[in-house]
């Protein structure tokens, strides 16, 4: 399917679970459960993906352009047949940046409200 | 270990199904190695772990498989709509078909389901009855009520909670510009009570209101509240004059489907002059209420009747001579709801019927446009097929296309049934009260999407069907010249058969029907309606309280209408044939035949009419004499009977000359005269027995003018009025109609019903007739090789064309042989709407056979003669 070409503030605002997926992806190209552990982890275990809502998410970023399912397989030896790995494009990239900016506005009009105590840092 | 052979894995497949088929062949085994990992790691952290994971994966799938099957249904509709845009001419007539199918059946339900199925829009309207008084030995199945019968059966009884009385009279109401005739229901005070219905404005009755002396009050209907008063709420508290009393508005009803009459307004029984009198509360047998009543909550109908019928054995016990042994005498209890409808349901229940023939020949028509449609997709399929569209796949991208038509053609039924709802609402009124409650309402939209899905089920099973055969082939072939099997000709015959066959009987129905109605419509009433105006004249008989006065009042009436040029006749009656009113049945004694103690007397209708009546409606005398101006009061009392009386009541000898009493032998009547039946209660009834009565010896407080004219008769009607107002300014009239007119209403029931059921007929007719031709020209496109070929070697033209159409005309002959098979088993359920016709009528057969033979030659010939067209050069050339 070819992605569709739209700016890529357009695609915002991305819903929690995916923003996490694009998240996980942006350090490194993931098999599925590994974007489920990454999430899990980098969120303390407050975000739990399920299998349904994880590849729901991916059918809709694999249509939109956002990743793709990686071509040359790791040779891992646990890996198999159904294992597939999932890069972040350039215009995943972009979309997740954006959204960060996004959150990032809105953050800053949380600060200068008082709302947030401290500043805190990735 | 293997994640397959875990039963975690099995149930996580399992559930893995919810998801859309595309969804789960695209990443359904890697979520199951990922949920295999997840539960490993899960069983590291104990049971709670693993139900945890349970919980968010079964939540997860429950979340996600919803947004996946829609966004699939948005995926599949966009192509679906692509295609119908290719195919213009396709979508059209499916679309249209569909639309008459399922407005049709969207129509009627909206009737049904107002009128059957929808609960009484009264309060406790299931715990409401009808209760009758029945005398089957004197043909009597539904006597009033007179005062003390109401009172006995009102406190004798232990099964209902209350017990309420009902009349309907018409009273002249002044207080308003002009002098008003208003219907008026005289009820118990607390019939409203009963019924559950709360005022829109005011109060209804209490129990005070039915005290002797109690001021009196009245309830305006809320048709004539806005009709007189134009809604005004102020109209409480004021006043009007009623039989010379002054009468308060108290409250205004609220819209409802008002039973047993349509009444302007409505009081309560002390009010009323006539329930009030002596006379009236003392006799026994002077019956006129309705009543019903509302049965104790745990009281079920038949308890009720026991119960009731317990009553009737004490009033027999009590009163051997009114109640006699030989009239069989009995109370019946019916529920209100069956009482209401039961005229409407035979005839809702028929036209249902008809309309789901039409949407099952709708279905086998879009069908078979569907297969049509089918041989030109198959490359499209084929190629989808190979890449990878999987079965399930292929069938819900079909089935969602024949969604659609069916939705699209559904909501335009909708609108089209939408449009005929006030045609469909003045229809059923003429069988039920509750034709008001007919709307378009949730419970329709409901139908008719449940309508849609079954229509896009029935009319894509088929071509999802064919598809999948014609993949295989095309598949197989290399994807080269490939036509729908053999199979699905089969199939498309056999939709052609069940066009014609259905077409069949819906038009056997119509036929039948329609040969009813005209059979109905020329029968002889025993009069003539030509010419004749008729209008009601009620006096005020505060004001007109003598019998003298009575007369004088039509008798200077009469004269001046008479004196018309353009008048032929007139003359005044205390009731004209087909009017709808009840019978008036009263017992006489003959003076040859000595009364014998406990049995009753013989009964006849009593009518009483002026000298020219039977001239004005060429009602024929037989035997003796009409009525002249010489029986007058004072002369010898003389009556007229009908031929049924003469052959009924006195054994078909002359009775001219013989002498009957009404009451009990104290006066004696002549009979002077017999004249012809009269249908008097409808077209379809037989004539009763009747006695007239001459109008200066019995004079009328109110009655029927009928006038023979020369002329249109309505067009005298403003005249006549006028002359009624220079003999008393304060006397209205009301309906004001020709008796043709009448005569035309009623019937208006068979009519209106052999019009829907033709209609219904016709559209099956078209639609099978579209359906016949449009197969054969497929035929026939995808034959012209062969049919070239042919040609080629010398078949004719006229040939090619008789082969064509026998081909299409057997499919027909098919159809129509199933048809009549059908028609045979099916009709007689059409029995009691028939009229003299038999349901198996041979000319009502013939002509269908003839009219559905010629659509059907009609539909083939056309292809058939573009097969025979066929350039042999040109169609083998095209291979």
């Amino acid at each position: 399917m070819t992605p569709p070409s739209k700016p890529s503030h357009e695609y915002g605002p991305l819903t929690p679970a995916m923003f996490h997926v694009l998240l996980a992806l942006a350090g490194d190209d993931l098999h599925g459960y590994a974007i489920l552990k990454e999430v899990d982890l980098r969120t303390n275990g407050k975000v739990r993906l399920s299998t349904g809502t994880l590849y729901g998410i991916i059918k809709r970023l694999l249509a939109d352009g956002l990743v793709v399912e990686r071509r040359a397989r790791p040779a891992e030896t646990q890996d198999d047949q159904r294992r597939r790995c999932y890069r972040l494009t350039s215009l995943g990239h972009q979309v997740a940046a954006a959204e960060a900016e996004r959150m990032d506005e809105v953050l800053a009009v949380a600060r200068a409200r008082n709302l947030l105590k401290k500043t805190r840092t990735a | 270990m293997k994640p397959e052979s875990t039963r975690a894995s099995r149930l996580y497949r399992a559930l893995l199904r919810l998801l859309p088929f595309d969804f789960r062949s695209d990443f359904g085994p890697e979520m199951e190695t990922v949920f295999h990992e997840q539960n490993a790691e899960a069983k590291r952290s104990g049971p709670t772990g693993v139900l945890k994971l349970w919980w968010e994966t079964i939540s997860g799938i429950f979340r996600t498989a919803p947004r996946e099957h829609l966004a699939m249904f948005a995926q599949d509709a966009r192509f679906a709509l692509r295609m119908m845009r290719k195919n213009p001419g396709f979508t059209m007539a499916a679309i249209l078909t569909l639309a008459l199918g399922i407005g049709a059946n969207s129509a009627i339900f909206s009737v049904v389901n107002a009128v059957l199925l929808k609960p009484l829009p009264y309060r406790h309207g299931d715990r409401l009855i009808v209760i009758q008084q029945q005398a089957p030995r004197a043909g009597l199945l539904d006597q009033p009520f007179s005062v003390q019968e109401i009172e006995d059966y009102r406190h004798q009884n232990h099964s209902l909670d209350s017990l309420v009385e009902y009349h309907n009279m018409n009273f002249i109401l002044l207080g308003r510009s002009e002098p008003e005739r208003v219907e008026t229901g005289v009820v118990s005070w607390n019939f409203f009570d009963v019924f559950g219905i709360q005022p829109l404005v005011g109060r209804t009755f209490r129990a005070g209101d039915e005290q002797p002396g109690a001021p009196a009050v009245l309830l305006l209907s809320y048709e004539y509240w806005i009709r007189s008063f134009g809604g005004d709420p102020t109209v409480v508290g004021k006043t009007f004059t009623m039989n010379d009393k002054i009468h308060t508005v108290v409250g205004v009803l609220p819209p409802m489907p008002q039973y047993p009459d349509e009444n302007d307004v409505y009081m309560p029984t002390t009010a009323c002059p006539f329930r009030s009198s002596p006379a009236m509360i003392e006799d026994r047998t002077s019956r006129m209420m309705r009543a019903f009543g509302r049965l104790k909550p745990e009281v079920g109908i038949r308890q009720a009747q026991a119960d009731l019928s317990a009553v009737a054995a004490n009033l027999q016990k009590a009163y051997p001579n009114i109640y006699t042994s030989n009239l069989d005498y009995s109370v019946k209890t019916i529920a209100l709801r069956d009482e209401l409808t039961q005229n409407a349901r035979p005839t809702m229940l028929v036209l249902l019927a008809a309309a789901g023939f039409v949407l099952l020949i709708a279905c086998a028509n879009v069908a078979n446009l569907n297969l049509a449609r089918m041989v030109r997709r198959e490359r499209e399929l084929a190629v989808r097929a190979a890449m990878g569209a999987g079965r399930v796949r292929m069938f819900r991208q079909l089935f969602t296309e024949s969604f659609l038509l069916a939705l699209i053609g559904g909501g335009l039924g909708l609108l089209l049934s939408w449009g005929g709802l006030n045609l469909l609402v003045s229809f059923a009124a003429r069988f039920t009260p509750r034709a008001r409650e007919i709307h378009m309402d949730g419970a329709v939209l409901l139908f008719t999407l449940a309508v849609a899905v079954i229509t896009s089920l029935l009319s894509g099973t088929a071509p999802a069907m064919a598809a999948r055969e014609s993949v295989a082939n095309s598949l197989k072939e290399g994807g080269g010249h490939a036509t729908l099997g053999c199979g699905s000709h089969r199939v498309r015959n056999l939709l052609i058969v069940v066009q014609v066959a259905v077409s069949f009987l819906l038009l056997i129905g119509a036929g039948l029907m329609l040969r009813s109605f005209i059979k109905l419509q020329h029968v002889d009433a025993g009069f003539q309606s030509e010419n004749v105006l008729t209008m009601r004249i009620g006096l005020n008989f505060t004001k007109y309280n003598t019998r003298d006065r009575q007369r004088a009042f039509f008798e200077q009436l009469l004269e001046k209408i008479q004196a018309q040029q353009e008048v032929k006749n007139a003359a005044v009656t205390m009731v004209f044939p087909l009017n709808g009113s009840q019978p008036m049945t009263g017992d006489f004694m003959m003076e040859e035949q000595p009364m014998v103690p406990g049995h009753s007397l013989p009964l006849a209708d009593l009518r009483v009419v002026s000298p020219d009546y039977f001239e004005a409606l060429h009602i024929p005398i037989l035997h003796g004499r009409a009525f002249t101006r010489g029986d007058r009061s004072g002369a010898q009392d003389v009556a007229i009977v009908n031929r049924s009386a003469v052959q009924h009541l006195w054994g078909g000898e002359d009775p001219v000359g013989k002498r009957i009493s009404l009451d009990g032998g104290h006066a004696w009547v002549q009979i002077v005269g017999v004249v012809g039946d009269v249908k008097q209660y409808g077209l379809n009834r037989g004539a009763a027995d009747e006695i007239y009565f001459a109008l200066a010896q019995t004079p009328l407080a109110s009655g029927d003018v009928v006038i023979k004219t020369v002329v249109e008769p309505m067009s005298v009607a403003r005249k006549i009025i006028e002359l009624l107002y220079e003999v008393d300014p304060n006397q209205p009239a009301a309906r004001v109609q020709s008796l043709e007119q009448v005569r035309s209403d009623s019937v208006a029931a068979s009519r209106l019903t052999a019009n829907l059921i033709g209609l219904f007929a016709l559209l099956a007719l078209a639609i099978a007739a579209t359906g016949i031709g449009g197969v054969m020209a497929l035929v026939v496109s995808q034959r012209k090789h062969e049919i070239g070929v042919r040609m080629a070697i010398g078949a004719k033209p006229a040939e090619i064309l008789r082969m064509v159409l026998g081909q299409g005309m057997a499919l027909a002959l098919v159809g129509a042989g199933v048809g009549l098979l059908g028609a045979l088993v099916l009709m007689h359920l059409l029995q009691k709407f028939l009229f003299e016709v038999e349901p198996n009528d041979p000319l009502t057969f013939a002509g269908v056979a003839l009219v559905l033979g010629t659509a059907a030659v009609v539909a083939c010939y056309i292809p058939a003669r573009r097969a025979s067209r066929v350039d042999p050069m040109v169609a083998l050339r095209a291979e």
